[in-house]
């Protein structure tokens, strides 16, 4: 039913066909990947703590995994190689805003390399709760240099669509506070020595991140959602137009991938 | 490490002419290309200035020695070192994989080969600005005279052979320091690799660029690999003002150009020295 939903929408982005075998579509570090230079599809989530954005993925990739479509979910800071290395340097507070950036981009280039980049071109639908957007807000915040931010991340495919939950600083803090007993240090950004009291400097931390990815809005052409309308109804804003932009039925049960 | 403490009850020594430059705000010196469009910061920075980084701290000197394994690098660090101390200079060393927060972590990726090339390049920044940023800058800042052994020439070259693009690498490094003098020890791969089977009775996989599919041969892999470094080299000794030294020359001629250059960066002038007992195998 929901496959049938989908096909009958009209608004479908054209997919450019499979590139010849041989022809490697592997982003190469310094050369942006250009949207679409694969077969499958990138879904991101993006949005301050708090903002829903990860409930709101969850559900989406419910419905997607509920209707059989061949899928791949990855979450930002989660690749097993630098893991011990990032928790030793937040544990014993090592890290710097450089090599906090840096660190977090030897994990995003690990999953990409292994998970993201091959998915994609086994044609693949990949939904990316956080994704390089959250590195440029983060970092940027913590005073690192735009420029080389995005040098750093050359290597990274451009999403089909990126979802930004936009939810206003209070709500998003309160969320954040009302359901956590404990702050850690680098995510209060204690780091910045912005305020002693954590929660005081959590907030001003998310006011900063906030303030970098509005900025990112119609550079990167974020799909801006609002983060305070109900879940039910956001989600179903999500799915319309996951369904809009992006050819399902090529991920769809028993349709082979095209040649 | 214990060095470190001992410097910093040492006085600031001396303050090298160069330095006088940087403080106040005189025009690169030759040598010195100015970073992409960018102001006093290229003075110390290829491109980005390192975040909360003033520039105006820095009293001590950045030397560094480049070179292929093999190319005596680390014994002519340990006689600067004993030569530099003799003389009243505070000294630190840096290296690759000495960083406290990911040396190890980059041992273990390396053991297990399961790192793609990407990674393991960004792995070996984060060992590079923890080491800048932890035991580098604190030691510039107090007048110490930093001897790295090996910088960002080596991964960058290291990176570039592997398929990943320069510019890319140059803008990761943007926010290196650059340092007052840098030495290539230029070897032949022949010789690197003499030398290296006699110091270990073996050749490790990835100074042999193994991971690149060379050669199934261990010897032809290593030549073929290190010539590829060699000529990234050869790209940025211009690019970089290197001074190129014959690695090839005797210890002790090799350490007496590395004497009278670093003498005149430092003001001094007497650049005689005999390395002592403890030294004293290496002088050959």
């Amino acid at each position: 039913m929901l496959a049938k939903n989908l096909m009958e929408n009209q608004d479908i982005i054209q997919k450019v066909p499979r590139p010849e075998p041989g022809k490697s579509t592997l982003p190469q570090p310094g050369k942006p990947v250009p949207s679409r230079a694969y077969p499958g599809a990138l879904i991101v989530v993006e949005g301050t703590d708090g903002s829903g954005k990860s409930t709101q993925l969850y559900l989406l990739k419910r419905w997607l995994e509920i209707g059989g479509y061949r899928l791949h979910f990855t979450e930002w800071n989660s690749s097993p190689l630098v893991k011990s290395a990032t928790r030793r340097g937040k544990q014993r507070r090592l890290l710097t805003p450089t090599t906090f950036s840096l660190l977090h981009a030897a994990d995003f280039a690990d999953r990409c390399e292994r998970q993201i980049m091959p998915l994609l071109q086994g044609d693949y639908l990949v939904l990316a709760d956080r994704y390089i957007y959250t590195a440029f807000a983060r970092d940027a915040a913590r005073g690192c240099p735009g420029r080389w931010l995005r040098n750093l991340y050359r290597f990274a495919p451009v999403p089909d669509i990126t979802f930004y939950f936009r939810a206003p600083l209070d709500v998003a803090v309160h969320r954040i506070l009302s359901g956590r007993p404990k702050l850690k240090y680098y995510e209060a950004g204690m780091d910045l020595a912005l305020s002693y009291d954590r929660a005081e400097s959590f907030r001003l931390f998310q006011a900063r991140i906030l303030e970098e990815y509005d900025k990112m809005m119609d550079s990167d052409n974020f799909v801006v959602l609002d983060g305070t309308l109900p879940v039910n109804k956001l989600q179903k804003q999500m799915r319309d137009i996951v369904a809009s932009k992006i050819d399902l039925k090529r991920f769809a049960p028993g349709i082979p991938a095209p040649e | 490490m214990s060095d470190q403490e001992k410097e910093k009850e040492k006085p600031n020594l001396q303050v090298a002419p160069a330095d006088l430059a940087h403080a106040t705000g005189t025009p690169l010196p030759a040598g010195r290309p100015p970073g992409p469009g960018e102001d006093g910061t290229a003075q110390y920075f290829y491109g980005e200035a390192l975040v909360g980084f003033d520039p105006s701290e820095i009293t001590g000197n950045l030397i560094v020695i480049e070179g292929m394994d093999g190319s005596g690098r680390s014994t002519q660090i340990a006689l600067l070192q004993e030569w530099l101390e003799s003389e009243g200079f505070a000294v630190q060393t840096s290296g690759l994989r000495r960083s406290n927060l990911v040396g190890r972590d980059i041992d273990e990726l390396l053991a297990k080969n399961a790192v793609t090339r990407l990674t393991l390049s960004l792995m070996y920044a984060t060992d590079f600005f923890d080491q800048v940023e932890h035991r580098v800058l604190p030691a510039l800042r107090s007048g110490t005279v930093v001897l790295a052994d090996r910088f960002i020439f080596t991964l960058v070259a290291r990176g570039v052979v592997r398929g990943i693009n320069r510019d890319y690498l140059n803008g990761l490094y943007a926010m290196a320091l650059r340092p007052h003098l840098t030495f290539w020890l230029n070897v032949r791969p022949e010789t690197a690799f003499a030398r290296e089977f006699k110091k270990a009775q073996a050749i490790s996989y990835w100074e042999a660029g193994r991971d690149m599919s060379l050669s199934h041969d261990l010897y032809w892999s290593f030549i073929r690999y290190q010539t590829m470094i060699k000529r990234e080299f050869e790209v940025m000794a211009k690019r970089h003002s290197f001074i190129e030294l014959d690695g090839e020359a005797s210890v002790s001629a090799v350490n007496k150009q590395l004497r009278q250059r670093i003498g005149e960066q430092l003001g001094i002038r007497a650049t005689k020295y005999t390395p002592s007992a403890a030294l004293a195998h290496l002088w050959r």
